[in-house]
Protein backbone atom coordinates (compact mmCIF):
# COMPACT_ATOMS: atom_id res chain seq x y z
CA UNK A 1 0.00 0.00 0.00
CA UNK A 2 1.04 3.58 -0.68
CA UNK A 3 0.05 6.22 1.88
CA UNK A 4 0.14 9.93 1.14
CA UNK A 5 -0.39 13.07 3.18
CA UNK A 6 -2.17 15.82 1.29
CA UNK A 7 -3.76 19.16 2.00
CA UNK A 8 -7.46 18.98 1.21
CA UNK A 9 -10.58 20.83 2.40
CA UNK A 10 -8.49 23.11 4.56
CA UNK A 11 -6.65 20.44 6.51
CA UNK A 12 -3.97 17.80 6.35
CA UNK A 13 -5.25 14.32 5.58
CA UNK A 14 -3.64 10.93 5.01
CA UNK A 15 -5.00 8.71 2.27
CA UNK A 16 -4.23 5.57 0.28
CA UNK A 17 -2.91 6.05 -3.25
CA UNK A 18 -4.88 4.01 -5.79
CA UNK A 19 -4.33 3.37 -9.48
CA UNK A 20 -1.79 4.74 -11.92
CA UNK A 21 -1.42 7.53 -14.44
CA UNK A 22 -4.41 9.79 -15.13
CA UNK A 23 -6.67 7.49 -13.09
CA UNK A 24 -4.54 7.70 -9.97
CA UNK A 25 -6.16 9.19 -6.86
CA UNK A 26 -5.70 9.50 -3.10
CA UNK A 27 -8.49 7.74 -1.16
CA UNK A 28 -9.28 9.71 1.99
CA UNK A 29 -10.76 8.29 5.21
CA UNK A 30 -14.26 9.46 4.26
CA UNK A 31 -14.14 7.47 1.01
CA UNK A 32 -13.71 10.23 -1.54
CA UNK A 33 -10.73 9.86 -3.89
CA UNK A 34 -8.78 13.00 -4.84
CA UNK A 35 -7.20 12.86 -8.31
CA UNK A 36 -3.40 12.86 -7.99
CA UNK A 37 -3.14 15.61 -10.61
CA UNK A 38 -5.21 17.88 -8.33
CA UNK A 39 -3.63 16.84 -5.03
CA UNK A 40 -1.61 19.26 -2.91
CA UNK A 41 1.10 16.92 -1.67
CA UNK A 42 2.74 17.30 1.73
CA UNK A 43 5.83 15.53 3.00
CA UNK A 44 4.58 12.19 4.40
CA UNK A 45 5.97 12.81 7.86
CA UNK A 46 4.46 12.58 11.34
CA UNK A 47 4.77 15.42 13.88
CA UNK A 48 7.93 15.40 15.96
CA UNK A 49 9.64 12.64 13.97
CA UNK A 50 13.41 12.65 14.15
CA UNK A 51 14.88 13.04 10.67
CA UNK A 52 18.29 11.35 10.34
CA UNK A 53 20.42 11.83 7.25
CA UNK A 54 23.59 10.10 6.12
CA UNK A 55 26.56 11.72 4.47
CA UNK A 56 29.10 9.87 2.35
CA UNK A 57 27.27 6.52 2.42
CA UNK A 58 28.09 5.55 -1.19
CA UNK A 59 31.70 4.82 -2.15
CA UNK A 60 31.68 6.53 -5.56
CA UNK A 61 30.08 9.66 -4.08
CA UNK A 62 32.74 9.74 -1.33
CA UNK A 63 35.41 9.53 -4.02
CA UNK A 64 33.99 12.36 -6.16
CA UNK A 65 33.96 14.62 -3.07
CA UNK A 66 37.58 13.78 -2.31
CA UNK A 67 37.11 11.42 0.65
CA UNK A 68 38.60 7.97 1.07
CA UNK A 69 36.25 5.26 -0.18
CA UNK A 70 36.27 3.45 3.15
CA UNK A 71 34.26 4.89 5.99
CA UNK A 72 35.50 5.46 9.52
CA UNK A 73 32.43 6.28 11.63
CA UNK A 74 29.05 6.82 9.96
CA UNK A 75 28.46 10.50 9.18
CA UNK A 76 24.99 11.16 10.57
CA UNK A 77 23.27 14.53 10.82
CA UNK A 78 19.77 15.60 11.78
CA UNK A 79 17.17 17.80 10.12
CA UNK A 80 14.30 19.88 11.40
CA UNK A 81 10.84 19.87 9.84
CA UNK A 82 10.85 23.31 8.20
CA UNK A 83 13.28 21.98 5.60
CA UNK A 84 10.80 19.33 4.43
CA UNK A 85 8.56 19.83 1.41
CA UNK A 86 6.18 17.60 -0.52
CA UNK A 87 5.98 16.17 -4.03
CA UNK A 88 5.66 18.90 -6.69
CA UNK A 89 7.02 21.51 -4.30
CA UNK A 90 9.17 24.47 -5.18
CA UNK A 91 12.47 25.00 -3.38
CA UNK A 92 13.93 28.49 -2.96
CA UNK A 93 17.24 28.88 -4.78
CA UNK A 94 19.47 31.12 -2.62
CA UNK A 95 20.25 34.43 -4.31
CA UNK A 96 24.02 34.11 -3.85
CA UNK A 97 24.38 30.37 -4.53
CA UNK A 98 26.17 28.76 -7.48
CA UNK A 99 26.80 25.25 -6.15
CA UNK A 100 23.41 23.82 -5.22
CA UNK A 101 22.85 20.19 -6.17
CA UNK A 102 20.16 17.54 -5.68
CA UNK A 103 20.74 14.25 -3.87
CA UNK A 104 18.33 11.36 -4.42
CA UNK A 105 18.03 9.17 -1.33
CA UNK A 106 16.11 6.12 -0.14
CA UNK A 107 14.27 6.91 3.11
CA UNK A 108 13.41 4.25 5.68
CA UNK A 109 10.52 5.03 8.04
CA UNK A 110 10.57 3.39 11.47
CA UNK A 111 7.43 1.38 12.36
CA UNK A 112 8.12 0.10 15.86
CA UNK A 113 10.47 1.27 18.61
CA UNK A 114 14.05 0.17 18.12
CA UNK A 115 16.70 0.04 20.87
CA UNK A 116 19.70 -2.25 20.72
CA UNK A 117 18.41 -3.98 17.61
CA UNK A 118 20.54 -6.65 15.95
CA UNK A 119 21.26 -6.29 12.26
CA UNK A 120 19.32 -9.47 11.45
CA UNK A 121 16.12 -8.12 13.07
CA UNK A 122 16.53 -4.49 11.97
CA UNK A 123 14.31 -4.51 8.87
CA UNK A 124 11.42 -5.71 11.03
CA UNK A 125 11.42 -2.21 12.55
CA UNK A 126 10.82 -0.51 9.18
CA UNK A 127 7.22 0.42 8.37
CA UNK A 128 7.73 2.00 4.96
CA UNK A 129 10.06 3.55 2.42
CA UNK A 130 9.98 6.81 0.52
CA UNK A 131 12.25 9.17 -1.45
CA UNK A 132 14.07 12.32 -0.41
CA UNK A 133 15.87 14.94 -2.45
CA UNK A 134 18.43 16.16 0.07
CA UNK A 135 19.60 19.36 -1.65
CA UNK A 136 22.98 20.77 -0.61
CA UNK A 137 24.47 24.20 -1.22
CA UNK A 138 28.18 23.51 -1.24
CA UNK A 139 29.55 27.05 -0.93
CA UNK A 140 27.87 27.32 2.47
CA UNK A 141 29.91 24.43 3.90
CA UNK A 142 31.79 25.20 7.08
CA UNK A 143 33.97 22.72 8.96
CA UNK A 144 31.78 22.80 12.07
CA UNK A 145 29.18 20.07 12.52
CA UNK A 146 29.66 19.58 8.81
CA UNK A 147 27.39 19.38 6.84
CA UNK A 148 26.11 22.43 8.68
CA UNK A 149 22.47 23.53 8.75
CA UNK A 150 23.06 26.41 6.33
CA UNK A 151 23.91 23.72 3.75
CA UNK A 152 21.37 21.05 4.70
CA UNK A 153 18.50 22.51 6.72
CA UNK A 154 17.28 25.38 4.57
CA UNK A 155 13.54 26.02 4.33
CA UNK A 156 11.86 23.76 1.79
CA UNK A 157 15.17 22.29 0.63
CA UNK A 158 14.41 18.64 1.46
CA UNK A 159 11.54 17.45 -0.75
CA UNK A 160 10.18 14.13 0.53
CA UNK A 161 7.61 11.76 -0.94
CA UNK A 162 5.48 11.49 -2.98
CA UNK A 163 4.15 8.83 -0.55
CA UNK A 164 5.14 6.06 1.81
CA UNK A 165 5.33 2.56 0.35
CA UNK A 166 4.73 -0.21 2.90
CA UNK A 167 7.87 -2.17 3.71
CA UNK A 168 5.97 -5.37 2.89
CA UNK A 169 5.86 -4.22 -0.74
CA UNK A 170 9.65 -3.81 -1.01
CA UNK A 171 11.36 -7.21 -1.16
CA UNK A 172 14.89 -5.90 -0.65
CA UNK A 173 15.71 -2.24 0.10
CA UNK A 174 19.30 -2.91 -1.01
CA UNK A 175 18.21 -3.85 -4.52
CA UNK A 176 16.66 -0.62 -5.82
CA UNK A 177 17.80 1.66 -8.63
CA UNK A 178 17.89 5.42 -7.92
CA UNK A 179 17.94 8.09 -10.62
CA UNK A 180 17.89 11.86 -10.63
CA UNK A 181 16.92 13.84 -13.72
CA UNK A 182 17.44 17.57 -14.10
CA UNK A 183 15.27 18.94 -16.94
CA UNK A 184 15.11 15.37 -18.25
CA UNK A 185 18.87 14.72 -18.21
CA UNK A 186 20.02 11.84 -15.99
CA UNK A 187 22.55 13.20 -13.46
CA UNK A 188 22.50 10.43 -10.86
CA UNK A 189 22.07 6.73 -11.65
CA UNK A 190 22.88 4.49 -8.74
CA UNK A 191 21.82 1.40 -6.84
CA UNK A 192 21.06 0.98 -3.15
CA UNK A 193 23.25 -2.14 -3.37
CA UNK A 194 26.20 0.30 -3.28
CA UNK A 195 25.34 1.79 0.10
CA UNK A 196 28.27 1.40 2.52
CA UNK A 197 25.94 0.95 5.48
CA UNK A 198 22.66 -0.73 4.56
CA UNK A 199 19.27 0.20 6.01
CA UNK A 200 19.68 -2.68 8.48
CA UNK A 201 23.22 -1.53 9.41
CA UNK A 202 21.96 2.00 10.06
CA UNK A 203 19.11 0.88 12.33
CA UNK A 204 21.53 -1.37 14.19
CA UNK A 205 24.04 1.51 14.56
CA UNK A 206 21.56 4.22 15.63
CA UNK A 207 19.57 1.96 17.95
CA UNK A 208 22.85 1.02 19.58
CA UNK A 209 22.93 4.34 21.43
CA UNK A 210 19.37 5.72 21.26
CA UNK A 211 15.76 4.68 20.78
CA UNK A 212 14.19 5.01 17.34
CA UNK A 213 10.49 5.87 17.51
CA UNK A 214 7.74 5.08 14.97
CA UNK A 215 7.65 7.82 12.37
CA UNK A 216 11.39 8.54 12.59
CA UNK A 217 12.99 8.71 9.17
CA UNK A 218 16.46 7.75 7.97
CA UNK A 219 17.70 9.38 4.75
CA UNK A 220 20.29 6.84 3.72
CA UNK A 221 22.69 8.89 1.60
CA UNK A 222 23.14 9.52 -2.09
CA UNK A 223 25.09 7.92 -4.95
CA UNK A 224 27.60 9.74 -7.18
CA UNK A 225 26.61 12.54 -9.52
CA UNK A 226 27.03 16.12 -8.33
CA UNK A 227 25.16 18.32 -10.81
CA UNK A 228 24.75 22.00 -10.02
CA UNK A 229 21.24 23.26 -10.69
CA UNK A 230 19.77 26.67 -11.48
CA UNK A 231 16.54 28.53 -10.79
CA UNK A 232 13.70 27.15 -12.90
CA UNK A 233 15.19 23.66 -13.18
CA UNK A 234 12.84 20.69 -12.84
CA UNK A 235 14.36 17.96 -10.66
CA UNK A 236 12.93 14.44 -10.50
CA UNK A 237 14.24 11.83 -8.06
CA UNK A 238 13.05 8.32 -8.86
CA UNK A 239 13.48 5.07 -6.99
CA UNK A 240 12.10 1.93 -8.53
CA UNK A 241 9.05 0.40 -6.81
CA UNK A 242 8.57 3.62 -4.82
CA UNK A 243 7.85 6.43 -7.25
CA UNK A 244 9.03 9.73 -8.68
CA UNK A 245 9.50 12.81 -6.48
CA UNK A 246 9.22 16.02 -8.52
CA UNK A 247 10.47 19.45 -7.49
CA UNK A 248 11.25 22.77 -9.10
CA UNK A 249 13.82 25.39 -8.14
CA UNK A 250 12.37 28.80 -7.63
CA UNK A 251 14.28 31.96 -8.46
CA UNK A 252 15.10 34.18 -5.49
CA UNK A 253 12.66 37.04 -4.99
CA UNK B 1 4.87 22.69 24.93
CA UNK B 2 7.69 21.72 22.66
CA UNK B 3 5.97 20.40 19.56
CA UNK B 4 8.78 20.88 17.08
CA UNK B 5 12.54 20.59 16.81
CA UNK B 6 15.05 21.34 19.57
CA UNK B 7 17.92 23.33 18.05
CA UNK B 8 21.03 24.36 19.94
CA UNK B 9 24.29 26.13 19.19
CA UNK B 10 27.86 25.40 20.26
CA UNK B 11 30.89 27.70 20.11
CA UNK B 12 28.68 30.62 21.15
CA UNK B 13 30.80 31.21 24.28
CA UNK B 14 33.33 34.02 23.98
CA UNK B 15 35.58 32.52 26.68
CA UNK B 16 35.61 29.16 24.91
CA UNK B 17 36.51 30.72 21.56
CA UNK B 18 39.35 32.63 23.25
CA UNK B 19 40.61 29.44 24.91
CA UNK B 20 40.49 27.48 21.65
CA UNK B 21 42.24 30.36 19.89
CA UNK B 22 44.49 29.25 17.03
CA UNK B 23 43.16 25.67 17.13
CA UNK B 24 40.08 26.87 15.24
CA UNK B 25 42.29 27.98 12.36
CA UNK B 26 43.99 24.60 12.10
CA UNK B 27 42.84 21.32 10.55
CA UNK B 28 40.15 20.18 10.32
CA UNK B 29 38.48 23.56 10.90
CA UNK B 30 40.64 25.89 8.79
CA UNK B 31 39.00 29.04 10.11
CA UNK B 32 36.77 30.09 13.02
CA UNK B 33 33.04 29.66 12.29
CA UNK B 34 31.26 32.46 10.44
CA UNK B 35 27.74 31.26 11.17
CA UNK B 36 26.03 29.79 14.23
CA UNK B 37 27.16 26.19 14.77
CA UNK B 38 23.80 24.49 15.07
CA UNK B 39 22.89 21.04 16.38
CA UNK B 40 19.59 19.24 16.94
CA UNK B 41 18.50 17.23 19.96
CA UNK B 42 15.92 14.57 18.95
CA UNK B 43 12.67 14.18 20.88
CA UNK B 44 14.00 11.11 22.65
CA UNK B 45 16.42 13.42 24.50
CA UNK B 46 13.66 15.44 26.15
CA UNK B 47 13.22 14.72 29.84
CA UNK B 48 10.85 16.48 32.21
CA UNK B 49 10.06 16.49 35.88
CA UNK B 50 13.50 15.63 37.18
CA UNK B 51 13.82 12.13 35.73
CA UNK B 52 17.40 10.92 36.18
CA UNK B 53 19.96 10.89 33.36
CA UNK B 54 21.18 7.36 32.76
CA UNK B 55 24.97 7.09 32.54
CA UNK B 56 25.65 4.91 29.49
CA UNK B 57 27.52 1.71 30.31
CA UNK B 58 30.39 2.74 28.02
CA UNK B 59 30.99 6.03 29.91
CA UNK B 60 32.68 6.95 33.15
CA UNK B 61 31.21 10.47 33.36
CA UNK B 62 29.07 12.94 31.42
CA UNK B 63 29.56 16.54 30.38
CA UNK B 64 26.65 18.57 31.78
CA UNK B 65 26.29 21.97 30.11
CA UNK B 66 23.74 24.41 31.50
CA UNK B 67 21.81 26.65 29.16
CA UNK B 68 18.49 28.37 28.60
CA UNK B 69 15.91 27.09 26.14
CA UNK B 70 13.75 29.55 24.24
CA UNK B 71 10.36 28.23 23.12
CA UNK B 72 9.37 29.94 19.89
CA UNK B 73 5.92 31.49 20.17
CA UNK B 74 5.61 32.38 16.48
CA UNK B 75 7.28 31.19 13.30
CA UNK B 76 10.49 33.18 12.95
CA UNK B 77 11.71 33.68 9.36
CA UNK B 78 13.99 36.52 8.32
CA UNK B 79 13.50 38.19 11.67
CA UNK B 80 15.41 41.38 12.39
CA UNK B 81 17.39 41.55 15.60
CA UNK B 82 15.28 44.31 17.09
CA UNK B 83 12.07 42.35 16.48
CA UNK B 84 13.36 39.03 17.86
CA UNK B 85 11.94 39.38 21.40
CA UNK B 86 8.40 39.18 20.00
CA UNK B 87 9.10 35.63 18.84
CA UNK B 88 10.07 34.34 22.28
CA UNK B 89 7.04 32.49 23.68
CA UNK B 90 8.49 31.09 26.89
CA UNK B 91 11.80 29.98 28.34
CA UNK B 92 13.24 27.32 30.63
CA UNK B 93 16.56 26.20 32.01
CA UNK B 94 18.02 23.18 30.25
CA UNK B 95 20.86 20.76 30.77
CA UNK B 96 22.59 19.67 27.59
CA UNK B 97 24.19 16.32 28.33
CA UNK B 98 26.91 14.82 26.16
CA UNK B 99 29.39 11.96 26.57
CA UNK B 100 32.28 14.07 25.21
CA UNK B 101 32.74 17.46 23.59
CA UNK B 102 36.18 17.30 22.04
CA UNK B 103 35.31 17.53 18.36
CA UNK B 104 33.23 20.06 16.45
CA UNK B 105 34.01 18.85 12.93
CA UNK B 106 31.22 16.30 12.57
CA UNK B 107 27.77 16.39 14.20
CA UNK B 108 28.11 14.73 17.62
CA UNK B 109 25.11 12.43 17.21
CA UNK B 110 26.39 9.38 19.12
CA UNK B 111 27.72 11.63 21.89
CA UNK B 112 24.78 14.00 22.28
CA UNK B 113 21.59 12.26 21.14
CA UNK B 114 21.19 9.53 23.72
CA UNK B 115 17.83 9.01 25.40
CA UNK B 116 17.14 11.54 28.16
CA UNK B 117 20.15 13.74 27.36
CA UNK B 118 18.15 16.99 27.50
CA UNK B 119 16.54 17.49 30.91
CA UNK B 120 14.34 20.58 30.81
CA UNK B 121 13.01 22.80 33.57
CA UNK B 122 9.44 24.02 33.68
CA UNK B 123 8.58 26.62 31.05
CA UNK B 124 8.06 30.12 32.35
CA UNK B 125 6.62 33.25 30.80
CA UNK B 126 9.04 35.09 28.60
CA UNK B 127 10.84 37.78 30.53
CA UNK B 128 14.32 39.19 30.49
CA UNK B 129 16.98 36.49 30.16
CA UNK B 130 18.78 35.66 33.40
CA UNK B 131 22.22 37.19 33.90
CA UNK B 132 23.88 33.90 34.74
CA UNK B 133 23.27 30.17 35.07
CA UNK B 134 24.49 28.26 38.13
CA UNK B 135 25.13 24.51 38.29
CA UNK B 136 25.25 22.80 41.66
CA UNK B 137 26.50 19.25 41.94
CA UNK B 138 25.66 17.50 45.23
CA UNK B 139 24.74 20.90 46.64
CA UNK B 140 28.03 22.69 45.91
CA UNK B 141 28.46 25.24 43.14
CA UNK B 142 30.32 23.41 40.38
CA UNK B 143 29.95 25.96 37.58
CA UNK B 144 28.52 29.35 36.85
CA UNK B 145 28.53 31.34 33.68
CA UNK B 146 27.32 34.79 32.75
CA UNK B 147 25.23 35.07 29.59
CA UNK B 148 27.27 38.15 28.72
CA UNK B 149 29.73 35.51 27.44
CA UNK B 150 27.44 34.72 24.48
CA UNK B 151 29.07 35.65 21.15
CA UNK B 152 25.61 35.94 19.63
CA UNK B 153 23.03 37.08 22.16
CA UNK B 154 19.55 35.59 21.70
CA UNK B 155 18.25 38.37 19.45
CA UNK B 156 21.18 38.04 17.06
CA UNK B 157 20.99 34.24 17.17
CA UNK B 158 17.32 34.31 16.13
CA UNK B 159 18.10 36.85 13.40
CA UNK B 160 21.07 34.90 11.99
CA UNK B 161 19.43 31.45 12.09
CA UNK B 162 16.08 32.65 10.78
CA UNK B 163 17.81 34.17 7.74
CA UNK B 164 18.04 30.68 6.21
CA UNK B 165 15.77 28.40 8.27
CA UNK B 166 12.44 29.11 9.90
CA UNK B 167 12.36 28.61 13.64
CA UNK B 168 8.79 27.40 14.04
CA UNK B 169 6.36 28.05 16.85
CA UNK B 170 6.88 25.10 19.19
CA UNK B 171 10.59 24.71 18.33
CA UNK B 172 13.07 25.05 21.18
CA UNK B 173 16.29 27.03 20.80
CA UNK B 174 19.14 26.33 23.24
CA UNK B 175 21.09 29.57 23.26
CA UNK B 176 24.64 28.35 23.83
CA UNK B 177 26.79 26.06 25.97
CA UNK B 178 29.69 26.98 28.27
CA UNK B 179 33.03 25.70 26.99
CA UNK B 180 34.03 24.83 30.54
CA UNK B 181 30.97 22.68 31.36
CA UNK B 182 31.57 20.43 34.39
CA UNK B 183 31.64 16.67 34.49
CA UNK B 184 29.15 14.64 36.47
CA UNK B 185 29.41 11.08 37.73
CA UNK B 186 26.95 8.33 38.64
CA UNK B 187 25.01 9.07 41.79
CA UNK B 188 25.48 12.84 41.69
CA UNK B 189 22.59 15.26 42.09
CA UNK B 190 22.52 18.23 39.75
CA UNK B 191 20.62 21.48 40.11
CA UNK B 192 20.51 24.23 37.50
CA UNK B 193 19.22 27.67 38.47
CA UNK B 194 19.06 30.86 36.47
CA UNK B 195 17.46 34.05 37.76
CA UNK B 196 13.72 33.73 38.22
CA UNK B 197 13.33 30.67 36.00
CA UNK B 198 12.10 27.48 37.71
CA UNK B 199 15.14 25.45 38.75
CA UNK B 200 15.91 22.06 37.19
CA UNK B 201 16.93 19.14 39.38
CA UNK B 202 18.11 15.81 38.10
CA UNK B 203 20.50 13.02 38.98
CA UNK B 204 23.03 10.88 37.16
CA UNK B 205 21.92 7.27 37.53
CA UNK B 206 24.34 4.36 37.25
CA UNK B 207 23.71 1.89 34.47
CA UNK B 208 21.55 -0.99 35.59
Amino acid sequence: MRRARIHFAGREQWGAVEGEGDAQCVRLADGQCIASKDAHWLAPVTPGATIFALGLNYGEHRAELGFAKASTAPLVFLKGHATLAGHQSTTPYPSDAHQMHPECELVAVIGKPARGVQREQALGHVAAYTIANDYAVREYLENYYRPNTRVKNRDGATPLGPWLVDAADIDDPQDLRLQTRVNGEIVQDGATADMILSVADLICYLSGFMTLIPGDMILTGTPAGVKFVAPGDEVVCEIERIGRLCNRLEAPR
Amino acid sequence: MISGTAYGVVLNDRDQLAALGPALSEAPYGAPPDWPVVYIKPRTCFSFGGAPVLLPSDCDHLSVASTVGILLGRDAANVRRENAPAYIGAMCVALDVCTARDDYYRPAIAQSCRDGFLPLGALAAASALPDEIVTRIDGAIAHRWALSRLVRPVERLIADMSSYMTLRAGDLLLIGLPGDAPRAFAGQDIEISAGDLPALRTRIAAPT
